[in-house]
């Protein structure tokens, strides 16, 4: 697919799955490929559909790079002669021969591989058994044995007031706090932070001189109430902590995509990716782009237009019934019409990914649960908004994908329902719903959704949000042992 | 809700489960399980799920040898499969003095006739080739250990359990233990009284606070232990393992995900359901200091569960010396590990007043009566 007029950078090479693919400098392995046409990424745990970059579900982009397992493609920056290979398929991509496990009846597959009732433990045929599903459920290839990473030295630094985004609302609130005097951390994903503002063509609040800026860093968690904070660089570098006077979160909101089924295919992207894609990578999310969203859809469908995208067709989201596609978009349906598109991009249903807030403000001892008053924590700018609902048009599909990282269908859901289970927490630990690399965000929104419509009851329950999220790797993580001591 | 029952039991864990199972199992009816929260959200849904026979003592190898083959045949028991993996169970040791406990420890086993061996050195390179051998000076192999994944055998159990006639309620908090004529006869939930002919408390960490609804103390605190897991791989590590020095243990689950914990100094026995940033550190600081090549491998999630630890940090087994029946099955660290033979044990002790050989050890009273258990290969930092 061809670069936007406004792509720079010069331009380098690296293997994807043994194949010289050509990228721009300062491009992730991501959008190089996506640029490239490689739209397929790996294969899903349990069905082995296609998958690829959709800024949703962080497994869906996990592949080998030089050796090393489930790294981001999202977040990795490409390097001249990278050796880059999909994981999960046997022999390859292309010709992945365990997606033969889609014969499988789906009944055998409920809760992954762990269920089966096949061959009981204690049979002489279990242990081999059991080791042909580690490896069919072990998604990665182990690390070469003779790989060495050492430690990273974790630091410790403190705070009157930290905060979490680094868009408008963020910086707004950092500025604020260091004007009245406060000490201030701003942690944020983007280089510089506020990147997805930028893409979106928003101008940005200036921030003053004197706060302390950790830009490409995800904060990982927020501990003891609120007091202390996790962050870590995406590189691998060293990881912080930090003491807390307050925490502001102004994280923003992300989109989530219509609870249909193909809704998983590669191509379908969120708003922040697809725009992230355009404007920071110069590359077209397709060449006819169908934008869905829950907003001002025509103004997105506008900025994607300014971006030289070109967009096919422009719709509620709420309306879809179905993407469509074999390895890749090749359409959606809505109101009982298809119409032709290679890439879909959804703009809402906005929702806040609530991890850090529930870390900061739960407690109990028989269930973590929200407490109201507890944590130092206040949220600002759209992450304070009520989320949107959860849509699908039309009836809620069995084949629907509540949790595509875990590959848990509305069809597994549905029959735990009927058979009176509608705990959330008991529905995760019996599906592996939200167990994967996004950690519960926005599968266990969807599965609450699902939940409601199946059961006609409300479901506002969701199992516990738990740190790290994001990129910690264990060498980070150990070098934080040094830094923070048990609490007092 | 029924009025009486037989045996009313607080608890539906691993313990709770196990024993209401053994007690269907022995012909009692009417048993029911109480349980405050939800279904696997205690202890039982939140472990480590190692499973080993052989410790250092021979209290604890009996008792824990007897629930390995228990485990080893509990699918079929069950009538469902408990996923239980005899992947082996690896103990390291990296000092001197560790190392000595080991020799100790196999020899209890051999008198025992548990199978264990010493690995030497090109056996801790074949049984453990992630290691970072280098650092091993002693390390004993349990062919016959493993794991028991609490999504499989949790639901095994509580399926078992319905199948035979026992009425199990999630949800549903015991709020009061009465006592008439020195033996507990009725507990209270949801607002209404049951009567019972005993009363088995099997509540975890909470386990005395719900002997204090009885009116009677128990040893031990509950607290909180963490654990980490790191994203999926395919077969890296087979044991499961215990790194005797660094108070740590481990394992690679089914999904591919290494999962693991340690304990460390200083940290204030607490309950509390939240993870906090030390645990996760040192975990991670383990793993990638004897595992040198996962590195880059990410730590997917941190979680926390409670326990009731014991003063010597073994299980409380049997009726409380104070009240009349009101049974235990409590002090459960390694409460995965001896699921089946509690419920087994305390089946029979209840049924038939036969306290068995393996059990007695363990007596609740043994603090008060100053006969601790003396073990030394639990994953502690108190050795
Ligand atoms: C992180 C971690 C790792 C572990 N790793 C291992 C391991 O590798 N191997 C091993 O053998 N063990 C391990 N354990 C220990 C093991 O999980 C526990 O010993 C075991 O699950 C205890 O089972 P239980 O039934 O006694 O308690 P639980 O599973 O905690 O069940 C107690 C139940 O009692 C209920 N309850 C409490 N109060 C009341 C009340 N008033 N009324 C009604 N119900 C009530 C609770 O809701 C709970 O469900 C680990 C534990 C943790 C937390």
């Amino acid at each position: 697919m061809a670069r936007l007029p406004h792509a720079a950078g010069a331009r380098l090479a690296f293997l994807w799955e043994g194949r010289v693919v050509e990228a721009r400098a300062g491009d992730t392995v991501a959008a190089a490929l996506y640029a490239a046409g490689h739209r397929m990424l790996t294969r899903s745990r349990k069905f082995h559909r296609p998958r690829g970059l959709s800024g949703v579900f962080v497994a869906d982009h996990l592949a080998r790079v030089d050796g090393r397992p489930n790294v981001r493609l999202d977040d990795e920056l490409v390097r001249e002669g990278h050796d880059v290979r999909a994981q999960n398929v046997w022999p390859d991509l292309d010709r992945d021969l365990l997606r033969l496990a889609r014969l499988i009846p789906r009944r055998w597959l409920r809760a992954g591989f762990e269920h089966t009732r096949l061959i009981p433990s204690g049979t002489p045929l279990f242990e081999r058994w059991e080791a042909m599903l580690r490896f069919l459920a072990g998604v990665a290839e182990r690390p070469p044995a003779d790989q060495r990473i050492p430690a990273m030295a974790g630091r410790r630094i403190a705070a009157d007031v930290v905060v979490v985004g680094g868009g408008p609302s963020g910086r707004r609130a950092a500025a604020e706090a260091a004007g009245q005097g406060a000490s201030v951390v701003l942690v944020s994903r983007g280089t510089p932070p506020g990147a997805f503002a930028r893409a979106g063509g928003a101008a940005l609040p200036d921030l003053p001189e004197s706060v302390t800026v950790l830009a490409e860093h995800e904060a990982f968690g927020l501990y003891r109430d609120g007091r202390l904070v996790g962050a870590a660089p995406r590189d691998g570098g060293a990881a912080t902590a930090i003491d807390a006077g307050c925490v502001v979160l102004a994280v923003g909101r992300r989109s989530c995509p219509p609870l249909v089924p193909g809704a998983d295919l590669p191509g379908v992207l969120d708003l922040h990716t697809a725009l992230a894609l355009a404007h920071d990578h110069g590359v077209a999310p397709g060449g006819a782009v169908a934008v869905i969203g829950t907003g001002d859809v025509e103004a997105v469908a506008r900025r994607f237009a300014a971006l030289s995208v070109g967009v096919g067709a422009v719709l509620e989201t709420g309306r879809t019934t179905r993407i469509l596609g074999n390895h890749a978009v090749a359409g959606i349906e809505a109101d009982g019409r298809v119409l032709a598109c290679d890439a879909v991009v959804h703009a809402g249903p906005w929702r806040t990914d609530p991890a850090l807030g529930f870390q900061a403000a739960t407690g109990g001892a028989l269930r973590l649960i929200a407490q109201a008053g507890r944590g130092n924590v206040t949220v600002v700018g759209s992450a304070a908004e009520a989320p949107e609902p959860v849509v699908w048009g039309g009836h809620l599909d069995d084949a629907a994908l509540v949790c595509p990282c875990m590959d848990v269908t509305v069809a597994e859901v549905r029959a735990l329902a009927a058979a009176g289970e509608a705990h959330v927490e008991v529905i995760k630990r019996l599906t592996g719903c939200g167990m994967g690399a996004c950690q519960g965000f926005p599968c266990w929104d969807q599965l609450g959704a699902a939940l409601a419509a199946l059961t006609g009851r409300a479901v506002d329950d969701r199992p516990t949000f738990r740190p790290p999220r994001g990129a910690l790797t264990l060498a980070q993580a150990a070098g934080l042992a040094e830094v923070v001591g048990p609490e007092p | 809700m029924p009025r009486k029952v037989a045996v009313a039991i607080v608890g539906g864990g691993y313990h709770g489960l196990s024993l209401a199972f053994n007690l269907a199992d022995r012909g009692v009816r009417d048993i029911l399980v109480l349980d405050a929260g939800y279904f696997q959200g205690g202890a039982s849904g939140r472990n480590g799920a190692l499973v080993r026979g052989g410790f250092s003592s021979v209290e604890w190898t009996r008792f824990f040898g007897h629930s390995l083959n228990l485990w080893i045949g509990l699918s079929r028991k069950l009538g469902h499969n408990v996923m239980f993996t005899r992947r082996g169970y690896a103990i390291v040791a990296e000092t001197d003095r560790s190392a000595a406990m080991v020799e100790r420890a196999l020899k209890v086993h051999a008198a025992e006739g548990l199978r264990s061996v010493g690995l030497d050195r090109a056996g801790v390179r074949r049984v453990l080739p992630a290691i970072d051998a280098d650092r091993v000076k002693a390390a004993i192999h349990f062919a016959n250990g493993g794991t028991a994944p609490h999504h499989a055998a949790m639901k095994a159990y509580l399926a078992a359990c319905r199948e035979r006639g026992v009425t199990v309620r999630y949800g549903t908090q015991v709020t009061a233990i009465e006592r008439t004529g020195g033996r507990a006869s009725a507990v209270w939930a949801a607002g209404q009284r049951i009567d019972a002919d005993a009363v088995a408390v099997a509540a975890g960490a909470h386990n005395p606070d719900v002997a204090r609804l009885a009116g009677v103390e128990l040893d031990g605190a509950g607290m909180r232990i963490e654990a980490i897991a790191v994203a999926p791989m395919r077969r890296t590590i087979d044991p499961g393992i215990a790194l005797i020095d660094r108070a740590t243990y481990l394992h690679q689950t089914g999904r591919g995900e290494i999962v693991g914990g340690c304990e460390i100094a200083g940290e204030k026995p607490r309950m509390s359901l939240a993870s906090d940033m030390p645990v996760m550190a040192h975990t991670a600081r383990h793993l990638a200091t004897m595992f040198p090549s996962l590195g880059a491998a990410r730590v997917l999630r941190q979680w926390a569960g409670q326990v009731h630890v014991s003063s010597d940090f073994g299980p409380l087994l049997g009726q409380h010396p104070d009240l009349r029946d009101l049974w235990l099955s409590a002090g459960w660290l390694y409460g995965v590990a001896g699921a089946p033979a509690s419920g087994d044990l305390l089946a029979k002790a209840i049924v038939t007043g036969v306290i068995d050989d393996r059990m007695a050890p363990f007596a609740v009273d043994r603090r008060r009566r100053n006969r601790p258990i003396v073990e030394e290969s639990t994953v502690n930092l108190e050795h």
